[in-house]
């Protein structure tokens, strides 16, 4: 009893490394992150900060800045959900059974992330549009889908779910089936195994794998044009919002709502990490 | 009766992972399964826990059929090897998982765990996460949750196989207290020989999907039945050695056996077990109390705390030959393992090239017919392709036999009378056949050309059934290959309603025979037809089949038996190979 007390997660000291150049890798690493990533993003601040912070609000509580924040966040959310659901099945299916044609299907997964949005944008519309194969079937069900909100939900859900699937499948491979079958033999059904064991054990990757979902549908622009139709009030995104103001020359404003759409992203982030940490905390995966 | 496990078989790829195991524990008993790697010990234990169906068979706890049963429904409790710990619940959340789903009210369950925790020695660490303890306190979670159902059999899959050396040890002890305490049923899975014998009352030892023996730990280890099980469990040296009416011969020794087995006395050679630690070992110019057997040089020292290992060589002219094929080549003296307590290390000093005389205290002979493989062939041609024949391949790997060629010219005058003769089945054979009789073979497999390795054997019940000597000879073969077996009655069609019972008395019969004396099983089958019909319908059959017949001894007996009753097996198209039991001449 007494050796078999001290957990096995002591501090270890940092073995030694074998290749040298710290200082000129990190180097780099910081003048490359600073072109790349932080530049930019503060130059869209100093851009925006042209205008006084009191205008700031009458560009984003315009009507139509506020639809679009809306539209944005509400479609990108439910397509985040939407994936979340399906994009969990679909890394179920692809890594529990063996089936022929797996590969293939595994990498069919990836061809939202690797098509051209525009490519995809037009793709969807020509199928969805009142005289498109989908959309002449679902029109006299009442069904709109190209050029209202619902287009844009279609879009964002079918670029989104890469995103999901492929965080979900190296944790589910991963996923001890033994903890399946110790709780099969403590009597629990396969649906109580699922809920109690299976989905918790999955939760922190299907958040991480959403937070990814809903951050890149949120920036998306590509494929969400052509079928949303860019109705000012009904179907216009963010992104596109900053278009047209830049079309228009307002180029502060596109620098403020792009600033607030930055924002907006960093919170989500910092929100999401925060509560993924936590709950990996919890259920630390140790051998 | 807690556990019965009757015929059970599991087929994975078209190979038997589990192969008719049959095994009945005793309520409160401690059983251990042992084996390599790949014998199916897993197998079986996931099949009793309802996690593998199984192919055949059936299985019961406590008098309750449950082979049809799902996991959850069967009542048994489950410990891994990686622990299988819930890692987003609390310990008191994983003890108390089964209460749950069982709907236990909570006050109850608190109850319950808190017991189940005083029962590991873990009071207090309710609360704790599994990655907030070490490997043997998870382990013990682990044990506890299992128990909390009050399952009807705790079932433990190499529990402490990740633990370190110290820990597996304290937990091993852990486990056998607390399995004593409650009197559970508990079948443990392990390829650990010392972790068997510290914790079971009986252990079963598998091999290629077979149960090969079961006993007490002792027992095991005393009287072994086969070479694998008395080197599974401890180093041994396996000598060949002779029988006779004053006891078994080991070079310069005659011994009596512990245990004397019908089959050893009524042969010639016996394969004998000797452990390292009944060799003694003393200077050369004096007498070993014990038993003389042999003089040899000292060929390596190695310090093991209070013991020690000797290597001896035996000089070539003590005559004493080793049973096993390995690491032995023709010409050069065979190597003998002892091992000294410090007693004996004090009262004599050794150092590597001394020379010593040789005793030994106890011996063991096993009881299997087959000591060694005679290749009788015409040429070396014919012989090569009888030892690479995957039957033989597959029998001496797994038995470590010897392998003698006989060429044509040799043959003549050499005594058969030993282990197996092995023929090439062809149109000719009957007349070699005879001829090995005639020079006193009495078992005698004959292979046909490029036969693949068989998936069955099938004994004549008819034959089986008379003889305790064909039995021990199919029980040596079972373990050594990974067929299914079957004993078979032939009858007519028209056979009367007293034939067929009789028939099926003798199948019966035959199975309880083999169940007593070796522990194994096997199936029944009724063949309707003539004899010969049966031997034309396997010779011809695609699948590949062993069929072990027995044969009269007479001469005369034999030369008329041969053609009239076994004609289709050595017909140009046939297929099967066959082993032939001899019966004694007189």
């Amino acid at each position: 009893m007494s050796f078999d007390s001290t957990p096995e997660a002591l501090a270890k000291p940092r073995p030694q490394q074998i290749l040298p150049g710290f200082g000129l890798t990190m180097g780099y690493t910081i003048t490359y992150l600073s072109l790349i990533v932080l530049i930019p993003l503060a130059a869209a601040f100093v851009s925006a900060g042209k205008l006084p912070l009191g205008q700031w609000l009458h560009v984003l509580l315009a009507p139509r800045v506020l639809a679009a924040f809306r539209l944005s966040i509400t479609a990108s959310f439910v397509a985040a959900l939407v994936n979340s659901v399906f994009g969990l099945l679909i890394a179920w299916v692809l890594t529990r059974y063996e089936f022929p044609g797996r590969r293939l299907l595994d990498a069919l997964v990836d061809l939202p992330f690797a098509l051209p949005t525009a490519v995809a944008g037009i793709a969807l519309t020509t199928l969805y549009a009142p005289n498109g194969w989908l959309g002449r079937l679902l029109e006299p069900l009442g069904i709109r889908v190209a050029f209202t909100p619902l287009g844009v939900i279609v879009a964002l859900t079918f670029i989104s779910l890469p995103f999901v699937v492929r965080t979900l499948q190296p944790v589910l491979a991963d996923l001890d089936e033994d903890l399946e079958r110790a709780a099969e033999t403590l009597g629990a059904r396969p649906i109580l195994v699922f809920r109690r064991i299976i989905f918790p054990a999955l939760l922190p990757a299907l958040i991480t794998g959403s937070a990814l979902a809903f951050s890149r549908a949120l920036g998306e622009y590509g494929s969400v044009i052509f079928i949303a139709g860019n109705i000012p009030l009904v179907s216009e995104i963010v992104p596109l919002v900053i278009m047209t103001k830049l079309e228009q020359f307002q180029y502060v404003e596109a620098a403020v709502v792009a600033v607030a759409m930055l924002l907006l992203s960093f919170t989500m982030m910092f929100v999401i990490n925060g509560a993924q940490l936590a709950l990996q905390r919890r259920h630390q995966a140790k051998r | 009766m807690s556990i019965r496990i009757e015929q059970v078989t599991k087929f994975y790829q078209g190979v038997p992972v589990v192969n008719d195991v049959t095994i009945e524990i005793q309520s409160g008993e401690f059983f251990v399964l042992l084996g390599p790697s790949g014998s199916g010990k897993s197998t079986l234990l996931r099949a009793l826990a309802g996690l593998t169906n199984i192919d055949h068979g059936r299985l019961s706890l406590h008098g309750r059929d449950v082979t049809e049963l799902p996991a959850r429904e069967r009542g048994v409790g489950l410990v891994f090897q990686h622990y299988a710990l819930f890692r987003h619940m609390t310990v008191a959340d994983n003890i108390e998982f089964a209460l749950r789903v069982r709907r236990m009210r909570a006050a109850e369950r608190r109850k319950r765990r808190q017991e189940l925790l005083h029962l590991v020695a873990l009071e207090g660490y309710d609360e704790r996460y599994p990655s907030q303890l070490s490997g043997g306190q998870q382990q013990r979670v682990a044990v506890a949750r299992a128990l909390a159902h009050e399952p009807a059999v705790l079932l433990l899959d190499e529990p402490f196989g990740a633990l370190d050396a110290k820990i597996r040890v304290e937990l091993r002890e852990t486990v056998r207290a607390v399995q004593r305490r409650i009197g559970m049923t508990t079948i443990l899975v392990t390829h650990d020989q010392e972790e068997a014998f510290a914790l079971a009352d009986r252990i079963g030892v598998m091999q290629m999907g077979r149960l090969l023996e079961i006993g007490s730990p002792e027992d095991l280890y005393r009287h072994p039945a086969t070479r694998f099980v008395a080197r599974f469990l401890g180093a041994a040296n396996l000598f060949l050695g002779e029988v006779s009416q004053q006891g078994l011969h080991l070079g310069a020794a005659t011994l009596t056996p512990e245990r004397v087995t019908p089959l050893v006395s009524s042969g010639a050679e016996a394969v004998l077990v000797v452990r390292p630690e009944d060799i003694e070992i003393s200077a050369s110019d004096s007498t070993p109390a014990s038993r003389p057997f042999a003089s040899g040089v000292v060929r390596a020292l190695t310090f093991a705390g209070h013991q020690q290992h000797v290597s001896i060589q035996l000089a070539e002219q003590s005559g004493v030959q080793p049973a096993t094929s390995n690491g032995h080549e023709a010409g050069t003296a065979m190597t003998v393992d002892a091992l000294r307590s410090a007693a004996e290390q004090s009262a004599l000093p050794l150092a590597v090239g001394a020379g010593v005389s040789l005793g030994v205290r106890r011996i063991h002979a096993l009881p299997t017919p087959i000591s060694s493989f005679h290749i009788m062939a015409r040429d070396g041609a014919e012989g090569d392709a009888l030892a690479g024949s995957a039957v033989l391949t597959q029998l001496v790997h797994s038995m470590q036999a010897r392998v003698i060629r006989h060429g044509e010219q040799s043959s003549r005058g050499e005594r058969l009378d030993a282990g197996i003769c092995v023929l090439p089945l062809r149109a000719d054979t009957p007349s070699a056949l005879r001829a090995a009789v005639e020079q006193g073979a009495r078992r005698i497999l004959c292979i046909p050309a490029s036969a693949p390795l068989p998936l069955r054997m099938l004994i004549h019940a008819g034959d089986a059934a008379r003889r305790s000597d064909l039995l021990a000879l199919v029980s040596s073969v079972m373990r050594h290959l990974p067929v299914q077996t079957t004993a078979v009655t032939v009858q007519r069609a028209e056979a009367s309603r007293s034939e067929v019972l009789e028939a099926q008395r003798m199948l019966l019969d035959t199975r309880a025979d083999l169940r007593g004396a070796h522990g194994l099983d096997l199936r029944g089958e009724r063949f309707v037809g003539d004899r010969s019909a049966w031997l034309t319908h396997l010779a011809t059959q695609a699948e590949s089949v062993l069929v072990v017949m027995g044969l009269p001894g007479r001469m005369a007996e034999l030369s008329g038996s041969l053609p009239r009753d076994h004609a289709p097996l050595f017909g140009a198209t046939s297929r099967a190979t066959v082993l032939f039991a001899i019966d004694a001449a007189s």
